[in-house]
């Protein structure tokens, strides 16, 4: 699958039912994803049942069954290509509670697509969608006005849509200007790939033209290391192994690490990945390391390994801005609920909300509030109850955001503005 | 409102861990409402491997929730990470 294109994580947002499943599908039936051999099969089975125009819902359908019955194998992975790109496919569920999993999960965004069906226009979940992957920083979006065919291919109705969508990406700080917007049917086809008949009034590009123009995000491997320890392991003839995923940066044998909040330091002496040893790690590897002179008691989950010239910031206290998800009534100062934020779970107190924020418009309406509720965003104050890791986002975006968790719930998402040491 | 393909990263307790039991034991462990999707052994470093299983779970409250915490006390798991989150077509 073409591994020398540069790849991209592409998510795909917006309401529920405004057609994302079917657009992820028919990106992936246009591009080719979805292997010949399947669409021949059940071509052959349409034709059969007499349905002679091979029907594109019928592909889907059938694929859905083929899983059901276990056959297809790598079924959390969708990709496809275009011709500039590699992308794969972070299909966001709908449930608030999946949130912990897009933060602390492997698969951070690069663009999105936001779906949003012509007849219902802008619904509770977009906004929803909209303010979440600001605050998960995903900055380059496309907007796709889908169901077309479901509004009579209405010019009119499209430029509604779209005067609506761009107010809403307005207010969370998007320029909605530079926002390509594409009218479409997924479940038809238009102007998925080229400009469909049945919308001679749009001369835009197709919504495939679009994903080709998005920009490369910047390399992880240019900021400081970061590798949040998932387990530490005592192996014998090796000694102390912790595991863990290549966030930011790279390491080398050789170099001088220290793992913070525990505090202890040494020298790389061997790292492997997929059980061979590599004499460097760079951002997304999965590999073992072995540190000269740490113990296993000395690192922990939630630990993270940096530099000893730029270790990772350990917060007395830190600045953050968050979206309340869902809450049963209203938050305020003395809540301590706990923070899932890279591999780390750690119970952190709400000392102040120092700005409650209008959704509406992005600004500032009420300094110093008493409280905040589900649907309202905040910069509020934090002081994590026993030492913890957290960069702010605009220097180190993957160990700066959060999610924070209530009674088995996801209450809230945000990220971190500004870290006081201890 | 749809399922959910979540792929887990279980890291067992050691190197001397039976990884094929462990697999039965944590699918065993399954919560009601989450299904066995597929699953590999992944190399990761100086003899240690995890499995990486693709659990389906409905998308409804509590997300991965359920099964991250019945995995992770079945006896031989040290953790369970969700890796990654999306809809199977």
């Amino acid at each position: 699958m073409a591994a020398e294109k540069p790849h991209m994580n592409l998510a795909v947002i917006g309401h529920v039912d405004h057609g994302k499943s079917t657009f992820v599908g028919r990106l992936m039936f246009e591009t080719g994803a979805v292997p010949a051999h399947l669409i021949e099969k059940y071509r052959a089975e349409a034709k059969e049942k007499g349905k002679e125009s091979f029907a594109f819902a019928w592909v889907m359908d059938s694929l859905k069954e083929e899983r059901e019955r276990g056959v297809t194998i790598d079924i959390s992975h969708k990709r496809f290509d275009t011709d500039k790109y590699y992308f794969t496919v972070v299909d966001c569920p709908g449930h608030r509670d999946f949130v912990k999993n897009m933060i602390t999960g492997a698969s951070q965004a690069d663009a999105a697509v936001l779906v949003v069906a012509a007849p219902d226009g802008v619904m509770a979940q977009t906004k929803e969608h909209v303010f979440l992957s600001r605050t998960l920083g995903i900055n380059q979006l496309i907007v796709a006005v889908n169901k077309m065919d479901a509004a009579d291919y209405s010019e009119d109705r499209y430029n509604q849509v779209k005067k609506d969508v761009s107010q809403l990406l307005g207010m969370v700080g998007f320029k909605a200007d530079d926002i390509p917007f594409v009218p479409t049917s997924a479940f038809e086809g238009d102007n998925i790939t080229k400009s469909s008949e049945n919308t001679p009034w749009y001369t835009g590009p197709s919504l495939l033209d679009c994903l080709n123009e998005l920009k490369l995000p910047e390399k992880p491997d240019t900021l400081p290391l970061r590798i949040p320890v998932q387990d530490a392991y005592t192996i014998s003839g090796i000694g102390t192994v912790p595991v863990g995923r290549v966030e930011t940066g790279i390491m080398k044998k050789g170099d001088n690490v220290i793992f913070n909040p525990s505090g202890v330091a040494g020298e790389v002496k061997s790292i492997e990945m997929h059980h061979e040893e590599v004499p460097q790690a760079v951002p997304g590897d999965n590999i073992g390391w072995n540190v000269r002179g740490v113990g296993k008691n000395d690192v922990r989950r939630g630990d993270v390994c940096g530099p000893t010239s730029n270790p990772p910031s350990v917060a007395d206290e830190f600045t953050g801005q968050i979206v309340v998800l869902q809450h049963p009534s209203a938050i305020t100062a003395g809540y301590t609920p706990v923070f899932h934020c890279h591999t780390t779970q750690t119970a952190c107190t709400l000392m102040s909300i120092d700005k409650k924020l209008d959704p509406k418009t992005g600004q500032v309406k009420e300094e110093n509030a008493a409280f905040i509720k589900a649907g309202d965003a905040a910069i509020v104050t934090i002081k994590p109850t026993r030492p913890m890791v957290i960069e702010p986002v605009k220097e180190i975006p993957q160990l700066g955001r959060f999610a924070i968790r209530d009674m088995g719930m996801t209450i809230a998402a945000g990220m971190c503005m500004s870290v006081k040491q201890k | 409102m749809g399922e959910v393909a979540a792929t887990m990263k279980i890291m067992p307790t050691g190197v001397d861990v039976d990884l094929e039991k462990l697999k039965d034991d944590v699918i065993a462990a399954l919560p009601e409402g989450a299904e066995y999707g597929t699953h590999e052994i992944e190399p990761i470093a100086f003899g240690l491997k995890a499995i990486v299983m693709v659990v389906i779970v409905g998308d409804g409250e509590g997300g991965t929730e359920g099964v991250e915490e019945a995995f992770a006390a079945v006896e031989g798991v040290e953790s369970v990470t969700v890796t990654d989150v999306g809809r199977p077509v």
